[in-house]
């Protein structure tokens, strides 16, 4: 049937060629894929090292100030004191304005002088003032900026902007990013505005989204795993919840307005804003804690079985215990979601302007990529500093909340 | 016509089990898995404080009677089930009887070892636990891991995981957990299976103790060890109960063709 081949003839593939040209050939060839593979990352990253220092130099800037106060600065040893820096370096301006030694003290008690000062005083910490560094300034609202120039720019022009400050105006490297940044209230000047209420609002989204998505979504992932079995309905959840999970999140924000702002008439307020983000994360829990619940090895339920325990016993001693990693990994996910939403809060109404913190589940509010967002949009030069600012608080903020689902995941993992 | 037509449908019974001395009684048994049936009347007695042996081939049905016996098979979807098992004189499928408590009075272990992700103590521990055990735990697990012939090994070591254990040890630590509950039948299902032969043999003088305490009901592939620890063997053969009687008979004179063709390693 076949010709008989003589064994000379047969063709062996050349499997020893260790050093051979074969063999480079084949080493070449992975280290292309591999250095194919690795461009991208290392380009990612790189971008990524780009615009973290691009926002971060952002956030300093030299400027020429015309001020309103007695334009002095103090040493930093000056003005220190554990919480207590604002009425050390408020003295000492007040006695530099010419404020009488005996009436600084009553001005500091007396309730409403001391609102009237907090409003219209700031007292910044400055990396440099008039070529000395590290001092304490007190800047007003009534300060009129003369020059205000990026950090590498000023970096090299900073004699020549000495030089030409007229007597009584300051030169400065401003640090907008400082403590009293994240501390303070909101305002429509540059130089006083404060992201706490932004910050309060997108701490409480979280605390929020976390209360109510984490029970929704486990709960459903735990049903879907454990209590139903495969009919309809179930199918309808499944296909309808990765459906949900590829919505873009405009959609829920027009959702939310229409059922919780409007129909249930909560107005945009706080609780209005979790409920929507809520629902937009609950999908994202839901993926995740099932795939941790699908993980557990099923050798382990029916070992709780054989031992008596209920469906709710193996659940909540057995499935739950051994996917709590899982389960975390998907929080996260929700967390990093929930705090960098911005247009389902916008949709909804959530205001771009809110003077102070919410005080309440039923106040209005605003959260930190909506400021980002509205003062970027501001014409005013100085709010694109204050934005930066704020962007490196959100990165802050997200670094924080990895952190410690980071260790959360280590901790239950290893028991 | 299919090779389940071709068998008698009447299990040949040697020195049947006096009715005082059975602790469980298996009466026409069926069972079927949605379309498939795995069980085909199965009738048997297991005495009590005896062990008493499954043998047969793959896919013949002994783990899922096995099963049958703690209700375990009611986890599975679409099961179905015809015919008693009575333990003590209670019907385990009647009307009124929840399988949890079934489970909780006979325990079980299986063929590959599964402690729980836990530490020794708490794997013994669990199944107290899930029925509220108010009494004295730490005497408990040392009852428990004694009865289990562990606990010269671990007793020095009761925090540590019971994963860090080897193989052996970890089937161990599941019979002990097995016993802490309390049960009086004990369900095997091939318990060596995954082991060496030393091991094999620590589990297997082991079962020789337990049933001074225990009824024992043991799965196996092994017809050397059905030989060593059994005092009755049964042998199944596509879903039917084809001999049964004590082991020294059923391995030097069945009264089947098929048993022994089947004991003597001519198929199976």
């Amino acid at each position: 049937m076949s010709a008989v081949r003589s064994p000379e003839r047969i063709d062996l593939p050349d499997m020893l060629d260790v050093g051979g040209r074969q063999a480079r050939r084949r080493r070449r060839t992975v280290r292309t894929v591999e250095a194919a593979v690795a461009m991208p990352v290392l380009l990612a990253l790189l971008l990524l090292g780009a615009l973290l220092f691009d926002v971060i130099t952002d956030t300093l800037s030299w400027q020429v100030l015309a001020p309103a106060g007695s334009g002095r600065s103090f040493a930093f040893a000056e003005g220190f004191a554990p919480f207590g820096s604002w009425d050390r370096v408020m003295r000492l301006e007040l006695a530099a304005r010419g404020v009488p030694a005996e009436d600084i003290e009553p001005l500091l008690a007396a309730p409403e002088e001391r609102r009237v000062l907090e409003a219209r005083n700031r007292v910044e910490f400055m990396p440099w003032v008039d070529g000395r560094p590290f001092r304490w300034l007190v800047t007003t609202v009534s300060d009129e900026l003369v020059a205000d120039r990026p950090l590498w720019s000023g970096l090299a022009s900073r004699r020549e902007l000495l030089a030409a400050a007229e007597p009584g105006q300051v030169v400065v490297l401003n640090a907008w990013l400082d403590p009293a940044f994240v501390l303070r209230n909101a305002s429509r000047s540059p130089l006083v505005a404060g992201l706490l209420p932004a910050f309060v609002g997108s701490l409480l989204l979280v605390g929020l989204v976390i209360l109510l998505a984490v029970p929704i979504g486990v709960g459903t992932a735990v049903y879907l795993e454990e209590y139903a079995s495969d009919t309809r309905l179930a199918r309808l959840i499944e296909l309808n919840l990765s459906n949900l999970a590829g919505v873009p999140s405009v959609v829920y924000g027009i959702l939310g307005l229409t059922v919780f702002v409007r129909l249930m008439r909560l107005g945009p307020v706080v609780l209005a804003g979790a409920l929507t983000l809520t629902l937009l994360v609950v999908p994202v829990v839901v993926v995740a804690a099932r795939e941790a619940i699908r993980s557990v090895p099923p050798s382990l339920r029916q070992a709780a079985y054989g031992l008596g325990a209920t469906r709710s016993q193996v659940v909540l001693r057995v499935v739950l215990p051994n996917a709590v990693a899982g389960i975390t990994t998907g929080v996260v996910l929700a967390i990093a979601r929930t705090i960098g939403e911005t247009a389902p809060l916008l949709v909804l109404g959530a205001a771009a302007f809110v003077p102070r913190p919410p005080d309440g589940l039923l106040s209005t509010f605003t959260a930190i990529p909506i400021q980002i967002y509205s003062w970027v949009s501001e014409n005013d030069v100085e709010f694109t500093h204050a934005a930066s600012a704020a962007i490196v608080v959100l990165l802050a903020v997200l670094a924080v909340l990895y952190g410690i689902a980071y260790y959360l995941r280590r901790r239950f993992a290893s028991r | 016509m299919t090779d389940a037509d071709k068998i008698a449908d009447e299990t040949v019974r040697s020195s049947p089990v006096p009715a005082e001395e059975a602790a469980v009684v298996i009466e026409d048994l069926s069972l079927w898995y949605g379309d498939f049936r795995a069980l085909y009347d199965v009738s048997l007695t297991v005495p009590r404080n005896q062990v008493t042996a499954l043998i047969g081939a793959s896919g013949c049905g002994k783990s899922t009677l096995l099963r049958s016996i703690n209700r375990m098979n009611d986890l599975v979807e679409g099961v179905r089930v015809s015919g008693a098992v009575r333990y003590d004189g209670v019907e385990l499928y009647g009307p009124d009887v929840d399988p949890v408590e079934v489970r909780r009075r006979i325990g079980m272990v299986f063929q590959k070892p599964n402690p729980f992700p836990k530490s020794i103590y708490e794997n013994v521990a669990f199944g107290p636990k899930l029925t509220g055990f108010r009494g004295d735990m730490d005497a408990l697990v040392e009852r428990a891991l004694r009865g289990a012939a562990l606990w010269d090994e671990v007793s020095g070591k009761l925090r540590e995981s019971g994963l860090g254990l080897s193989g052996g040890q970890q089937q161990r630590l599941c019979i002990a957990r097995a016993l802490a509950s309390d049960p009086s039948v004990i369900l095997m299902d091939e318990p060596t299976s995954a082991l060496d032969p030393i091991a094999t043999d620590r589990i297997e003088r082991l079962i020789t103790d337990l049933k001074r305490d225990y009824t024992v009901l043991i799965v196996t592939h092994n017809m050397q060890q059905a030989g060593r620890v059994s005092d009755r063997t049964a042998f199944m053969h596509l879903g039917r109960l084809i001999e049964e009687g004590p082991t020294d008979l059923i391995f030097t004179n069945p009264r089947q063709e098929l048993t022994e063709r089947y004991v003597s390693g001519r198929f199976g």
